[in-house]
């Protein structure tokens, strides 16, 4: 080789290796220099998240009847990016979605600035619409794939259903767009019922289809737990016919009935009237979502001598049979009527007839300290700590608030207020014997496969009163039930019921006095007597009725004995009293204050 | 050069020859059980992605579908269905429920009677 073949040689391998060597060069600088910035920007592109989410737990009543649970729905989602032509896709979704077209255009024309390229371009992610039912994606995307257009994706989804609409909508509650309780048993049990979302990192090509073996780190959804509520659906329909039926009937203003074991607290149906459909959030009222039965407070009214009575025979100040001058009907001391005139009556006549002069006097007997104490043993004043959110402690004034009135007042149910599940609760406590029972609404909570996780056992609080006590009261409560007492269409035919009315006049804004129009009238007994299975109160706020006939013993009694008879053949009770066929009850005077 | 020396020098290197085909068999066969394999794994990450989403459509007929039984067969449901007639049901009255005693054991014997009839005892009782 002569000596110029050898330069040229050696200058194409000079030439070759500085080629070889820029071209490394790049290579370092894009692999090792630039590679986070470009792997940044590629995962960008085409890496995504995919979340699996979790199904919210379902609630069931106490048989297993599905209350709460879910239907899979669509949300569509569209990729700019992939679209070409938005208008032909714009008609295509606006059919089939039910969307104007000019809405879809103005949502598919949507700009991001991207980070990572500088620069604006059109959004990879924009939520037509959600809660599409599955059905209509599956039209949606066979006629895409017959179009063989591109960039629309079905998200899964869910939504909350409630199979029997309106029946214990204010217990159930709500959930909100995001699937989190916003009300109700739904609130309450939230962190039961919601699950945990799962996750799967992968990547996708350029036309969006996600490249299988790129798959990433993957995470499995864990479901929320189901919730057993102690509510049987049997009886929650009869309290819901009754209530409509009385709804129908009186007009009134709102209503509740509770329905309890008293022995154990557990609620076994709740009703309250205005109620509302919480499959349809739109357009409801906020005063239907109440639940009034812990929200609101009322005056109790005679139902409340329950309390003083029992505090007085617990206390052993009186017996059952001690006559107390009842004033013929005028306690001039402390400006105190009786709606009729009695010059003596004994204890248990006192709660038979509902003498508010009677009851005032064991009041004064027991004295402001220990009858303070009663009521708030009762559990009056405090929370009952039900599962139920938005409770209210109802209001007892200290006793430095009392005036001298207050001790003849408050053992009539007056200057006092409670919520419905407190007195039903506080009856309870008469109809076992003394023991103030933990209101419950939730029996249990168990996993997808059906073991129990939790278990919400009856809770006893205190005991509140001697047995011998809520025995006598018992037999009083017995006797109200009768021609004898305020109560008698409380009635049932064949059961010993025992129960006490409640009559309240509500105040009047314009006057500053009670109102001689308005009144919330109340009934809460349990049956049957002796061996109670139910406590219940029906308690019904401004009944449209005539002025004479708005009592409790005339509004709400006949509607605790309708549900009391029908769910006591739905509870299989056996008849304890005998009585002759078509035996008709005789009632003398409904009234009582 | 001898003949024999030339035959020698052109003899053609077999060994040789068999080690590169060797080399570019196993080379070329790498490289396409590579590629096969490469493309068997997207075969089967096509299958398994079409599984998955049937087996979610499946769950989610089946959730529709049990969704779709709970509304048809809840209290309020039933309730609109007897209301409307469409389940016909009549009242027990108060006069057509017997209630029947605690089952008693017999006197003899200890066996359980869920019926006990007091007068043929007697009767029988009597004629004794």
């Amino acid at each position: 080789m002569n000596h110029t073949a050898q330069k040229r040689a050696l200058f194409s391998c000079f030439a070759l290796a500085g080629c070889f060597t820029v071209f490394s060069a790049r290579l370092i600088d894009l692999q090792v220099t630039k590679h986070d910035e470009y792997a940044k920007i590629a995962l960008e592109i085409h890496g995504t998240r995919q979340t699996k989410p979790a199904q919210r737990g379902r609630i069931m009543d106490i048989h297993g009847e599905s209350l709460a649970q879910n239907e899979p729905v669509r949300t569509v989602v569209a990729d700019a990016t992939l679209i070409n032509d938005h208008a032909e896709m714009a008609t295509l979704l606006s059919t089939a979605l039910g969307i104007p077209h000019a809405q879809v255009m103005e949502k598919l024309s949507r700009t991001v600035y991207s980070q990572a390229l500088k620069k604006e371009m059109p959004s990879p992610y924009i939520v037509l619409k959600k809660e599409v039912p599955v059905n209509v994606t599956s039209d949606l995307s066979a006629k895409l794939a017959e179009r063989k257009m591109r960039g629309i994706a079905f998200e899964t989804a869910s939504t909350r259903v409630y199979p029997n609409e309106h029946m214990l909508c204010h217990v159930l509650g709500y959930v909100n767009g995001r699937n989190e309780g916003v009300d109700g048993v739904e609130r309450t049990m939230d962190q039961f019922l919601r699950g945990h979302d799962g996750f799967r990192y992968s990547e996708r090509d350029r036309t969006g289809k996600e490249i299988f073996v790129y798959r990433g780190q993957e995470r499995d959804a864990r479901n929320g737990n189901n919730v057993r509520l102690t509510i049987d659906m049997g009886l929650q329909n009869i309290v819901e016919m009754e209530m409509d039926a009385a709804i129908k009937q009186f007009h009134p203003k709102s209503a509740t009935v509770i329905l309890m074991q008293p022995k154990t607290g557990e609620i076994l149906a709740l009703s309250n009237r205005p109620n509302y459909n919480p499959n349809v959030q739109e357009g409801v009222p906020e005063d239907h979502r109440r639940d009034r039965a812990v929200t609101d407070g009322v005056e109790p009214g005679s139902t409340f001598k329950i309390v003083t009575t029992t505090a007085a025979l617990t206390e052993k100040i009186v017996r059952a049979d001690t006559m107390i001058n009842c004033e013929n009907g005028y306690f001039a001391s402390f400006h105190l009527h009786d709606h009729h005139p009695y010059p003596d009556l004994s204890v248990h006549d006192i709660l038979v007839h509902s003498s508010n002069i009677g009851a005032a006097k064991l009041g004064i007997q027991l004295g402001d300290q220990r009858f303070y104490d009663y009521v708030r043993r009762f559990g009056f004043g405090e929370r009952t700590g039900v599962n139920l959110p938005g409770e209210v402690s109802g209001i007892v004034h200290p006793l430095h608030a009392w005036s001298k009135y207050s001790i003849t007042r408050i053992p009539m149910g007056q200057e006092v207020e409670a919520t419905p599940l407190q007195i039903v609760t506080a009856m309870s406590a008469i109809a076992n014997g003394g023991h103030l029972m933990m209101p419950q609404i939730i029996h249990d909570i168990t996993d997808e496969q059906g073991h129990v996780i939790a278990k919400f056992p009856a809770q006893e609080i205190r005991q509140v009163a001697s047995k011998a006590a809520t025995d006598a009261v018992r037999d009083a409560l017995v006797d109200v039930v009768s021609p004898k007492g305020t109560a008698a269409l409380a009635h049932v035919v064949g059961y010993k019921v025992a129960g006490k009315t409640g009559t309240a006049q509500k105040y009047d804004e314009k006057t500053h006095l009670p109102s001689h129009e308005r009144y919330t009238v109340s009934f809460v007994g349990f049956m049957p007597a002796d061996d109670p299975a139910f406590a219940c109160l029906v308690l019904v706020d401004e009944a449209q009725v005539s002025h004479d006939k708005n009592y409790g013993g005339m509004v709400a009694a006949p509607v605790f004995s309708r549900i009391a008879e029908k769910a006591a053949r739905y509870l299989g009770l056996k008849p304890t009293v005998e009585e002759p066929m078509g035996s008709v009850m005789v009632h003398n005077d409904y009234r009582d204050q | 050069m001898s003949a024999n020396r030339r035959r020698h020098a052109n003899a053609i290197p077999i060994a040789s020859f068999v080690t590169w085909a060797l080399i570019g068999i196993f080379a070329g066969g790498g490289g396409l059980a590579y590629v096969w394999c490469k493309n068997q794994l997207y075969t089967t990450g096509s299958e398994i992605k079409s599984l998955e989403r049937e087996l979610v459509d499946l769950k989610n007929k089946n959730e529709v579908a049990e969704s779709k039984i709970a509304q048809l067969s809840s209290t309020a449901k039933l309730q609109e269905r007897y209301d409307t007639g469409f389940i016909k049901l009549v009242p027990i009255t108060n006069d057509h429920i017997t209630v029947l005693s605690n089952s008693t054991a017999a006197p003899n014997t200890g066996e359980l009677r869920p019926v006990s009839n007091e007068k043929s005892v007697s009767s029988e009782r009597i004629h004794e």
